[in-house]
């Protein structure tokens, strides 16, 4: 039973149609405005431009420089992992979030702990469990979300305190840091870009193994896949892709599992970064759920569903990971840290506010 | 039964006609007795005053976040910055009584400003800015801790004096074996259920949360009621944060007030108010706090890993808003 007529949402292309007589000026601070991919890239470069401006008048505490960007690096990997881990299920809309993430990070974490450190299995191995558990933890979310109807807010709740919980059960609340758990820090070290690298900043593994990889498996499966268009389409309109014939309740199901399978994936890689699995390592302090959000709703992820791209999320996560690194060389001792917060509650309110007045400005609702 | 269901389809549902409490009231009054009983024959020490009294004490603080949580989410919003703002509250109040040794009125009326300055904050740009409120508060909240960290001054705040015991787990925080914060909650409670049910104020509240449009087209003023619940869930945060302070030692530390956002979510949703809006009720958030602290403090009892309650927590909101999945869609079918 439909309870409720949907309002008609207009699909509107992300380009507004061509207004004759417009200045080449005036585009470009509509496009500013609207654009949410120009907007991050106007802020990047920004912010590289003003740093490195600081960092020339003497103002940073060190340099500024491609080695110290690239290195920063090694915190884009979960960032903009999980930020596309978040993409996926608000894109798949009916107020689609996953809470969970953290939480997944911790268990899959500790699981690949185990495997691969006291019950010694080989890599490969021990990686394809890990992904599973990950899978079967999104799996709960996908069944409890798209099966049974809970709204992902409390299903994803539910499921963070359960699975954060069980990582700390489960470990006994002692970090697994095995020998051959501290020699896969390897797998997190610089290394020179192959080919072309001699005269390049070196580049964290983390970023050729998994990063980049998932980004463009998540840009495949999104923009050439049945199932990725199938997951804007009940995004944008649940009702109508129901009616329409698409297996809205499987896609969204989907949604979820895949979001817990990169949360396994950024659980390796911290487990390298750490060189030891830490049975709170995606839930201490703020989590890690809440800056991923973060990330895709600054990336331009409408978090109503069936909007948003990966270019921007890897432009979001750039654009914060860069600045976040400057400010900590701007700032003595604490300080720093302090303001990430500052700047990052500033640049999506600042980010969200602007897209209102945007399409106040335009006249267009989106 | 057929002759009332046809009964009920004429009928146009009258909301003054609302039951005094709900089904979801009364299982989680059942679930809460059961529970006691049984941890009562399990663990004696259970059922005596020195164990309920430190329950209900840490029961208030997220009792009282849970009214404006509660009426936040029926609008069909949400708040992820309280955690923030009890510290913020907290840190600022917590210096301000080493500094000064001000009365206790002067002292919960600084907090409650601040948290009431801070929740007009995300009032304003959810009713005006028109944008998510999710977005909104994850946004303030990291504006927020920079502030209470920036108060903190990477230090703890020590010394804090007994200006607060009142609201405490010691013998100056009960009457007659009450305590002081959980009375205070439970009438914070009592007066929200009142206005929320027979306030024209109130029911704007869940109209808004119904149909936002439809409630401005019939004239609600739908801004200023929004700005309003998040003005009213800041200043309970900042009195919160008052019996935060209480519980705790007198030194205060940067951990203050993290992830309290969730147990109040947790408590209001187990309570049985709807996460779309629209739908809920004080009183059932009043016994989910109680469900959840029952639950962390009978773990504890029992001597299992203190871990688990937060695994039993998750099963808990599973099953209660499990049950009221079901129970909707039983009535749909039917």
């Amino acid at each position: 039973m439909i309870r409720k007529a949907a309002p008609a949402t207009r699909a509107v292309p992300a380009q507004a149609p061509d207004r004759p007589a417009a200045s080449w000026g005036k585009k470009l601070i509509l496009g500013l405005l609207t654009q949410r991919l120009i907007l991050l890239a106007v802020l990047v470069v920004i912010v590289l431009v003003a740093m490195s401006l600081l960092d020339a008048n003497g103002y940073l505490t060190a340099p500024y420089d491609a080695d110290y960007l690239a290195a920063s690096l090694i915190n884009a990997v979960p960032l903009a992992m999980l930020g596309l881990a978040q993409m996926l299920v608000i894109l798949s809309g009916r107020g689609g979030i996953d809470l969970s993430v953290g939480a997944i990070v911790s268990l899959t974490g500790i699981i690949f702990g185990f495997a691969y450190g006291p019950l010694g299995l080989p890599l490969p191995i021990a990686l394809l469990i890990t992904v599973l558990a990950g899978a079967a933890a999104g799996a709960v979310n996908g069944l409890l979300v798209a099966t049974f109807g809970f709204p992902a807010l409390i299903a994803t709740l539910a499921t963070f305190y359960a699975y954060k919980s069980l990582a700390l059960v489960v470990s006994g609340q002692r970090p697994i840091s095995s020998p051959s758990i501290q020699d896969f820090y390897s797998a997190a070290r610089p290394v020179e870009i192959p080919l072309i690298g001699g005269g390049l900043p070196n580049v964290p593994l983390g970023v050729f193994t998994f990063l980049i990889p998932v980004v463009l498996i998540v840009w495949i499966v999104v923009n050439k896949t049945t199932f990725g268009r199938q997951l804007y389409a009940i995004g944008t309109n649940d009702i109508a892709a129901r009616w329409a014939g698409l297996p809205a309740d499987r896609t969204r199901f989907f949604a979820y599992l895949l979001s817990g399978v990169i949360s396994s994936l950024v659980a390796v890689v911290t487990v390298a970064q750490f060189a030891s699995a830490r049975p709170d390592a995606g839930v201490s302090g703020n989590g890690m759920a809440l800056p991923a959000i973060t990330i895709a709703v600054l990336g331009g992820v409408a978090i109503t569903g069936g909007i948003g791209r990966v270019g921007g999320i890897v432009l979001a996560t750039l654009l914060i990971v860069w600045l976040n690194a400057g400010i900590l060389l701007a700032f003595e001792g604490n300080d720093g840290t302090q303001f990430q917060f500052l700047a990052l509650g500033v640049i999506l309110l600042a980010a969200s506010l602007l897209n209102t007045f945007a399409t106040r400005f335009t006249g267009e609702k989106s | 039964m057929s002759a009332t269901a046809s009964e009920r389809r004429s009928a146009p549902r009258v909301r003054a006609g609302q039951p005094l409490v709900t089904a979801q009231e009364l299982i989680l009054v059942v679930v809460i007795a059961v529970m006691w009983v049984v941890l009562g024959f399990t663990t004696p020490a259970f059922l005596t005053p020195g164990s309920l009294q430190p329950l209900l004490v840490a029961v208030a603080p997220i009792a009282l976040i849970g009214v404006g949580m509660t009426c936040v989410i029926i609008t069909a919003g949400i708040d992820v910055s309280v955690g923030a703002i009890v510290m913020v509250s907290a840190v600022t109040t917590g210096k301000f009584l080493v500094d000064s040794q001000a009365p206790l009125p002067l002292a919960v009326l600084l907090a409650m400003g601040v948290g009431a300055l801070l929740g007009a904050l995300n009032g304003v740009l959810i009713a005006y800015g028109r944008v998510h409120a999710i977005i909104v508060t994850f946004g303030t909240a990291n504006l927020f801790q920079f502030l209470g960290l920036r108060i903190f001054n990477s230090s703890t705040v020590n010394g804090i004096p007994p200006t607060f015991e009142v609201f405490g787990r010691g013998a100056a925080g009960s009457f007659l074996g009450v305590p002081i914060s959980f009375a205070i909650s439970v009438a914070v409670v009592l007066i929200a259920w009142w206005y929320l049910r027979n306030v024209r104020g109130g029911r704007h509240l869940y109209a808004i949360g119904g149909n936002a449009k439809a409630a401005r087209l019939i004239g609600v003023r739908t801004g200023r009621s929004v700005l309003a619940v998040y003005l009213l869930t800041g200043a309970l945060a900042g009195l919160a944060a008052c019996f935060v302070i209480a519980q705790g030692t007198s030194t205060l530390d940067q951990s203050v007030g993290a992830g309290m956002e969730l147990k109040v979510i947790a408590a209001v949703v187990i309570g049985g108010t709807s996460i779309l809006g629209g739908r809920g009720s004080v009183l059932g958030t009043l016994l989910g706090a109680v469900l959840v602290q029952s639950v962390t403090s009978g773990v504890t009892q029992l001597g299992w890993p203190s871990q688990l309650s937060d695994l039993l927590v998750g099963v808990f909101i599973i099953i209660a808003v499990g049950t009221d999945i079901a129970r909707k869609r039983l009535r749909s079918n039917r």
